[in-house]
């Protein structure tokens, strides 16, 4: 509780599924127990098929998601294509790592599918811009113990698109609501070769 | 631009006045060693990190390229022994490409020492750096506030006393590349089951004198998961949902180019 | 700060500290410099061979206490300079051991705020045969006839005192070096390992290494 990175609260999650991710987040934004906005997203796009999802310090995750818009417009007007999951997973980290000893109070994800190859790829990072490498998912937030708990229950591997967002809704809907900083409204995007679905889940408003 | 920035430094102090502390950085918890064998060197890892008690990751990489034949395994703060590690590789390879030669482990090491140094221990790498080079094969180590060690057998790392306890007992002089690889292993098997901060598996990297060096990602896998006996997949449509929006991506544009036509079969000699 | 009361034992936190029982020693044809072999983090010994004497020129050594990482730093430098000025040099000239210990007093001098580092800078040459400089922590510079430092060294002082003979033949002064050190690694517990010594001559460097089941008798 005594930790910036916990003062608004909120939580993200990311998983693999069979050549389709799910990345998802709550809307909660408090200031400690009181809640203050419901519709707070933490989830950002860039280019059609890469999500970026950072969770933490508001102020933060604000100043961060401009930082990356900025940075990947230009990414984009240099190269004349859009970015790919491990690019942008390497600019978090660097962008990161430059404030080794400031750091951004954030926990960030990434989860995307290449644009050629359309392999999938998530990864997560601490505030300092270590990259967590994970096959399966990546949890992040004020929440990330439960989201923990619930995903190594609940995950399984080469899930069709429809069922990767019936596991990952619950269990982050399921986690949030163990969670008195986190929740107040989810958000999940699907990311396959063809589409990106993005739904809004029914949540409780607690 | 070049240089760490401390731009949030002093909010951040502010913040910790405040009663809001550091969060928790993913620490490697780790265990780690290095063993030279008669014309090699061999060092490997566990693969656990973690945030605190949390497990952050199972399955990391704590073996780090520095140069081809140039390798070494990081304990300590996990940003700082992949940052550390990605900065000496590329100076490294321009120190190589500059001098056109190969790069030795000496000049890797003075890099590291000197870089760490100068950061007076807050950057938290402890590294075991290893190699072959043109004057043969060598094992080293640096700890965060830039000392360096040599020896012959090394462990860093929370588990290196677990770890210590078997390369002190069963080291030989002149062992065999299998026998070296075998003793990596046991040591750092012993700190995957006896200290908390390592687990999972065994990373392991060979360097032997003119050859390239190997690694061995999951050189052993002591803790795999069991399959679950049931699936927790829910029916679809389970959860409840308010809104949908589907962008399609794919415009799908087709051209088919017929090859089966011998009118256009390209002549070869005319 | 007060300007008096410096708190120069501080070692960062899990710094890695050479708790040390270090000497160097004249004798008829030259120095004679002696170290146990153990490092410590905290109370675990993170080296027990170590080697803290370290060259700086041909026949110019130092031996090392404090801080692991101050210290081989600073003699990193000090090696550094005396490369450039002995490559100013005439031919067949060398750096005097009176340079070097010079420089080392200059390094941690001018950095003490932030230094953790004992050094004896003992070395040969041509000019004044074997000579001893003792660097304490704070940077001044002291030629003696021997000089003792480390943690281990407090044990030792009265025994030095009293059984210290100046131009000692080289077996007795070996003799002398093995017998402080055995009683200093001891007494001390952040010192013990094995018992390096390098001797200086006009006829160059030779090491010795000495195992406890030897001296420990």
């Amino acid at each position: 509780m005594s930790d910036p990175s916990s003062i608004n609260g909120g939580s993200a999650l990311a998983m693999v599924g069979k050549d389709c991710i799910a990345i998802a987040c709550d809307l909660r934004l408090g200031n400690q127990s009181l809640g203050l906005s419901n519709n707070f997203e933490k989830l950002f796009q860039f280019g059609d098929k890469t999500f970026l999802g950072l969770t933490g310090l508001a102020t933060d995750v604000i100043t961060l998601s401009e930082t990356f818009r900025f940075k990947n417009n230009l990414y984009e007007l240099r190269e004349e294509r859009s970015i790919e999951p491990t690019t942008l997973a390497n600019l978090v980290s660097s962008t990161l790592y430059e404030k080794r000893f400031g750091p951004y109070f954030v926990g960030p994800i990434v989860a995307g599918l290449h644009s050629k190859t359309n392999k999938p790829f998530i990864c997560g990072f601490d505030s300092i811009g270590c990259i967590d490498f994970a096959k399966d998912f990546i949890v992040s937030g004020t929440a990330s113990d439960q989201l923990y708990g619930m995903c190594e229950s609940l995950y399984e591997p080469n899930l069709e698109p429809e069922d990767l967002f019936e596991t990952i809704s619950q269990a982050l809907l399921n986690a949030v609501d163990r969670d008195a900083l986190s929740g107040w409204g989810a958000i999940v995007y699907i990311v396959t070769k063809d589409n990106v679905t993005r739904r809004v889940l029914k949540t409780r408003q607690d | 631009m070049p240089g760490l920035g401390f731009d949030n430094y002093q909010r951040n102090q502010f913040l910790s006045a405040k009663g809001f502390g550091q969060p928790m950085a993913t620490s490697t918890g780790t265990t780690i060693v290095g063993c030279k064998f008669k014309d090699g060197v061999v060092i490997a890892a566990d693969t656990r990190a973690t945030a605190g008690s949390i497990v952050a990751d199972k399955n990391c990489e704590k073996l780090h390229q520095l140069a081809p034949k140039i390798w070494c395994a990081g304990a300590g703060t996990a940003a700082d022994t992949e940052m550390v590690t990605q900065l000496i590789a590329s100076n490294l390879e321009l120190h190589a490409l500059a001098q056109n030669r190969q790069p030795r482990v000496i000049t890797a090491l003075t890099m590291l020492k000197q870089h760490l140094f100068q950061y007076q221990g807050h950057l938290g790498a402890y590294l075991i750096v290893a190699g072959v080079d043109p004057t043969g094969a060598h094992l080293l180590s640096v700890q965060a506030h830039g000392s360096t060690d040599i020896g012959k057998y090394q462990s860093l790392g929370s588990g290196s006393l677990a770890a210590m306890a078997v390369l002190e007992t069963n080291f030989k002089e002149d062992m065999t590349k299998e026998e070296a690889m075998k003793l990596c292993a046991n040591a750092i098997e012993s700190g995957i089951w006896n200290d908390l901060g390592s687990g999972s598996n065994v990373d392991l990297c060979v360097m032997e004198v003119g050859k390239d060096a190997e690694l061995y990602r999951n050189y052993l896998t002591p803790n795999v998961r069991a399959e679950k006996a049931r699936s927790y997949k829910f029916a679809r449509g389970t959860t409840a949902v308010l809104r949908e929006s589907v962008k399609n991506i794919l415009d799908i544009e087709e051209t088919v180019i017929n090859f089966t036509s011998t009118a256009d079969a390209m002549e070869v000699d005319a | 700060m007060n300007g008096i009361k410096v708190d120069i034992n501080h070692l960062k936190k899990g710094e890695v500290n050479l708790g040390t029982s270090i000497m160097a020693v004249n004798f008829k044809d030259g120095v004679i410099l002696g170290a146990d072999s153990r490092t410590t983090t905290g109370s675990y010994i993170a080296n027990r061979v170590t080697d803290k004497l370290t060259q700086i020129h041909d026949t110019i050594y130092c031996c090392r206490s404090g801080s692991a990482a101050d210290t081989q730093a600073v003699a990193d430098m000090v090696k550094y300079h005396l490369q450039i000025y002995s490559a100013q040099l005439p031919p067949n000239e060398k750096p005097t051991t009176q340079i070097a210990a010079n420089v080392f007093q200059e390094i941690c001098y001018n950095n003490k705020e932030h230094l953790t580092a004992g050094i004896i800078c003992a070395g040969y040459d041509a000019k004044n045969g074997g000579s001893v400089y003792s660097i304490p922590i704070g940077g001044s510079i002291h030629k003696q006839e021997y000089a003792i430092a480390g943690s281990g060294s407090t044990f030792i002082y009265g025994w030095c005192n009293e059984n210290y003979k100046p131009q000692m033949e080289k077996d007795d002064c070996v003799q002398f070096i093995k017998t402080a050190l055995s009683e200093a690694i001891k007494w001390d517990g952040s010192s013990g390992g094995v018992i390096r010594m390098v001797i200086l001559t006009k006829s160059g460097v030779e090491r010795l290494i000495f195992y406890p089941e030897e001296y420990q008798k």
